[in-house]
């Protein structure tokens, strides 16, 4: 561990001397012409920064870096705060605390396995010591009736209260069209509803002989949705299962496992004589805090003006070395530094720049600038901003989104959530006579970035944004690629429109743009809709609404946001899994029952889903 | 409207049409070849269209849909060097067809304001809109139109044409002393034959024509007397000859035209067996740009050719809908114009640098016509 200990020294020093005077910024931007974005650029997306995870050293630089920036402009804490930093927690990652499988058989001494080689709980198992009896349910795979695709693991068993042990995967030898079906419910959190839902105490998974990483432990991955499944589980190696299995004697696992891998929907599963097990399971979710980083330039007229706040804001964070399941880092790329230049350096320095145009000018409403963390594993930063936010959101007249807007082609800037204010088509006009973009306006304000954390809370907002590349979510993301003369005209038309919206009588109206609608009954493959926005971030038992889609079937099923969907058409829900899989058991426009609690109160309600456009 | 609604309708009334006609030169261009810095300038509102510049090079005139109380074009004049916009028109009725006067501080325009029905007609299209209808998109040639001197200093409007029938798409002599425009007064000032009075029920464009009058609206004059529409007048550079588009008779074929101010010396400029419209001067004067329906009844594009006519028009912009109304700046660098390029099929007005030097090689290339 010396490198990573090394790395940190560097980068201390690095902001040390950063702090002290910019004598030791990178030496390009001394020489480059007056860009008000490239220093900022080229410092956020260096290798010092180590691609600015959330939670992680590079993060806590990057928002030391944005802190001394904000000190610079003169801009000021935001009401109630001392600091420019705004901590949340969240989780950033799950590993195994000690998880153990005691094996008793008849006449023989217990066996207790506890490497983490042997036992280790799955990332999303709940934390308890069950035991009982032993079933084995084959691959555990059970498709949904509504597939009309005869197949369920658990038709002759009775797994009640026993342990259930199945195999990873799906049968191996299936022809393609069955893989194809089989594999959509072959997830292991799929596989542990299954047995919930038929009353196991635990889940077992061996990687069959048959199979690739044969023997071997699953390994725990990192997991937004964070609630647990309602479920002790755990995988096991080849060795624990061969323990288990003991008691058969006229076939091997592998045996097993070649009887089940055609697919044949009627080789059933079985008890394992002669055996108990006790399993405990440890999963530890590790809380981290991350840290948004905002100030304000305050009015400097008194005017009383309706909704006194302007935000503008851009993420900060990306996604360090790529380890944690969002980068595209192709074959020797991987594990490197993502550096994250055009996601989101750029928006954070075009963030910082339009602060730099707009200090020292008069203004009649607050402007506050912004920078989320955690915005690559789920808006987790923003979304905590408004859920508790320092100034009221009701009182913010518009938010400005800036993510992913220095790689310009042809003069194109894309605008999203135009859809959010009438007010907004003659202010981008007007600005645009002098800008010159050739715009692309959207006015679906449910994006992929935290303009949606906005859009939810019911603030007019607008999101930047210059388009996909190639190296997106790749370590090639670098500042080098950067096109800084057309970052810079974003933040001249950006500042502009900051400008007028800080000046007007009125502050713009918010609409809720509806989302439209294919008529219900469409082709084959298209994905329900249900209009539900889930809250990733969340540990609450069932699926938390982060929000709803305006028009669509939850709203009209009068669901809203902060809702705890428990129960959907029959299915128990404990998490977002849960829900994902039970929308394979509803039809297009046929009704459902919800389950939900609002605050502490039980309440049911129809959603009839639609078609997905 | 200087898009003549007679387009739209009958395009979309679905009228067969036969394949487009010869190929396209062999020279091979692009739209960046002629274009650069495209960009959509107007945002507000459900449509804009036909802008033209200020002599100076620093407004621009336009009309847009864009105030919810009224459901029809009202004019506008946006400040280039600002972004600041304002109705000039009085904001009821209808109007279209905006135009600069040089050397005086008025604005021409087309409008019903006058009409006691105005604000009822309103209403009903408001109405009509409300009950869930979409009109399929059709001028209505209101027989009310008449034309308008805006004053800017006084904000004053002065009435220059009084007579029944749809007078419009007018523009000024470069002096600024005469008015070009179209009249379709002649369907409704003499006795019509029973089939002339099916044709003005059915479609009263047809007896469009081309007018010309002194700037106070003195002096109304006829140029043209050919059946089918005419219409789209403006000067050229020079000021000596008129440049407009003459519709044949069943209102499907339109060409590019241009005769002197007294109405002789009528040339034909285009004979390109497609809808070609909205012809404009380059303030160079050595070509003109004009659009056309020439590869697909609804597929809308800007070509250009030479001032004289004796070669193939050259393709000017390559996106699918509608492109077209093209009105180079006075400085010959830049151009406006109208375009469906940024979805929902109704126009908004664009923007582009236009390279002069690139243009003038290109239709140095295009072959002869015929």
């Amino acid at each position: 561990m010396k490198r990573t200990h090394l790395s940190r020294i560097t980068t201390l020093s690095f902001v040390a001397g950063l702090l002290a005077g910019p004598a030791v910024l990178p030496s390009q931007s001394q020489t480059a012409v007056q860009s008000p974005t490239r220093a900022h650029v080229e410092t956020l997306a260096s290798e010092r920064f180590e691609g600015r995870q959330a939670g992680s050293d590079g993060a806590r630089l990057a928002a030391d870096y944005l802190v001394s920036e904000l000190t610079r402009l003169g801009a000021r804490p935001l009401p109630g705060q001392d600091d420019f930093r705004l901590p949340f927690s969240f989780t950033a990652g799950v590993k195994d605390g000690g998880s153990s499988l005691t094996l008793t058989r008849e006449g023989a001494a217990a066996a207790r396995f506890a490497a983490p080689s042997a036992v280790q709980a799955l990332s999303f198992a709940d934390n308890a010591e069950v035991s009982g009896e032993v079933v084995f349910a084959g691959y555990g795979l059970v498709v949904p009736e509504s597939q009309n695709f005869g197949y369920d693991s658990y038709a002759t068993l009775d797994v009640t209260d026993k342990i259930v042990v199945v195999l990873r995967y799906f049968p191996e030898d299936a022809d393609q069209q069955t893989r194809a079906i089989l594999s959509r419910y072959s997830d292991l959190r799929y596989k542990a509803m299954q047995a919930r839902q038929r009353g196991a105490r635990a889940l077992l998974v061996v990687t069959g002989p048959r199979s690739p990483n044969a023997g071997e432990v699953a390994p725990m991955t990192f997991d937004t949705a964070l609630a647990g499944s309602g479920i002790v589980a755990a995988s096991i190696s080849g060795e624990v299962a061969q323990a288990l299995f003991a008691g058969v004697t006229d076939r091997s696992l592998e045996e097993v496992q070649q009887s089940l891998d055609t697919a044949n929907p009627h080789v059933a599963g079985f008890a394992l004589p002669g055996v108990t097990v006790s399993v405990t399971t440890a999963v530890e979710r590790q809380r981290q805090t991350g840290y948004n980083v905002a100030g304000y330039l305050p009015a400097t007229r008194r005017l009383a003006l309706p909704k006194p706040w302007v935000a503008l804001g851009a993420h900060y964070d990306h996604l360090g070395l790529g380890t944690h399941g969002n980068s595209l880092a192709r074959g020797e790329e991987a594990g490197r530094i993502h550096h994250g230049a055009d996601d989101n350096a750029s928006g954070t320095a075009a963030v910082l720049a339009i602060g730099e145009a707009l200090r020292g000018e008069p203004r009649s409403r607050h402007v506050v600038l912004a920078f989320w963390s955690a915005e690559e594993i789920g808006l987790i930063g923003s979304n905590a901003f408004v859920t508790d936010p320092p100034v009221p959101v009701e009182e913010m007249a518009a938010y400005f989104n800036f993510d992913m807007v220095g790689r310009m082609q042809e003069n194109k800037l894309t605008l999203q959530a135009t859809g959010t204010s009438p007010a907004w088509a003659r202010l981008i006009e007007q600005a645009n006579v002098l800008a010159g973009f050739d715009l692309q306006l959207m006015a679906d304000p449910y994006q992929p970035t935290d303009v949606a954390s906005f859009n939810q809370v019911n603030v007019p907002s607008l999101s930047f944004f210059t388009g996909t590349h190639a190296d997106y979510h790749r370590p090639s993301d670098t500042a080098e690629k950067i096109n800084y003369e057309d970052l810079d005209r974003i933040v001249d038309f950006a500042a502009s429109l900051t400008r007028r919206v800080a000046d007007l009588d009125e502050a713009p109206a918010f609409t809720r743009v509806e989302q439209t609608l294919m008529p219900s009954g469409g082709r084959s493959g298209i994905r329900i809709f249900t209009g539900t926005i889930p809250d990733y971030a969340t540990d609450v038992k069932g699926l938390l609404l982060g929000g709803v889609i305006g028009g669509g079937p939850a709203e009209a099923a009068g669901l809203q946001k902060g809702d705890v969907i428990i129960e959907i058409a029959e299915q128990a829900i404990t998490n977002i899994y849960d829900y994902t899989y039970a929308l394979d058991l509803l039809r297009i426009g046929q009704p459902a029952k919800v389950v939900y609690m609002r605050g502490a109160e039980r309440r049911e309600t129809t959603l009839t889903p639609a078609a997905r456009r | 409207m200087r898009i003549a609604g007679g387009i739209f309708a009958v395009a979309l009334a679905g009228l067969v049409w036969a394949a487009p006609m010869a190929a396209q030169p062999a020279a091979s261009f692009e739209e960046r070849d002629f274009l650069s810095r495209v960009r959509r300038l107007t945002v507000e509102g459900r449509r804009a269209g036909e802008g033209y510049w200020s002599p100076d090079g620093n407004r621009l005139v336009f009309q847009s849909e864009r105030e919810p109380g009224n459901p029809f074009y009202q004019i506008y004049v946006l400040d280039l060097n600002v972004g600041e916009t304002k109705r000039i028109s009085p904001g009821h009725g209808k109007t279209t067809c905006a135009f600069f006067r040089p050397g005086r501080p008025q604005i021409l325009f087309s409008s019903t304001h006058h009409d006691p029905e105005s604000r009822a007609l309103q209403q009903a299209e408001l109405d009509f809109r409300a009950s869930g209808q979409e009109r399929r998109y059709a001028w209505d040639y209101d027989p009310e139109m008449d034309l308008y001197a805006y004053d800017e200093p006084t904000g004053t409007y002065t009435r220059l044409t009084t007579a029944r029938g749809y007078d419009a798409e007018a523009s000024y002599s470069p002096d600024g002393e005469w008015i070009a425009f179209s009249s379709m007064r002649d369907g409704y000032e003499r006795p019509l034959s029973e089939a002339e009075q099916k044709q003005l029920a059915l479609d009263p464009s047809y007896f469009g024509e081309i007018y010309i009058m002194k700037a106070d609206g003195s002096g109304q004059t006829r140029l043209t007397h050919t059946p089918g529409y005419d219409g789209g007048p403006f000067f050229s550079p020079d000021g000596t000859r008129i440049i407009w588009r003459q519709f044949d008779e069943q209102g499907l074929i339109a060409d590019i035209w241009t005769m002197k101010l007294d109405g002789s010396d009528k040339r034909q400029i285009t004979d390109f067996k497609s809808m070609s419209w909205a012809p404009y001067y380059h303030p160079s004067g050595e070509y003109v740009l004009f659009s056309s329906n020439k590869l697909g009844f609804e597929n809308f594009e800007i070509f250009m050719v030479d001032a004289a006519g004796t070669k193939e028009p050259v393709r000017v912009t390559y996106s699918d809908g509608f492109d077209g109304l093209p009105v180079p700046s006075p400085d010959g660098k830049r151009i406006a114009f109208t375009s469906s390029r940024s979805g929902g099929g109704a126009g908004q007005i664009f923007l582009a640098q236009w390279d002069h030097e690139a243009a003038l090689a290109a239709i140095r290339l295009a072959p002869s016509r015929r």
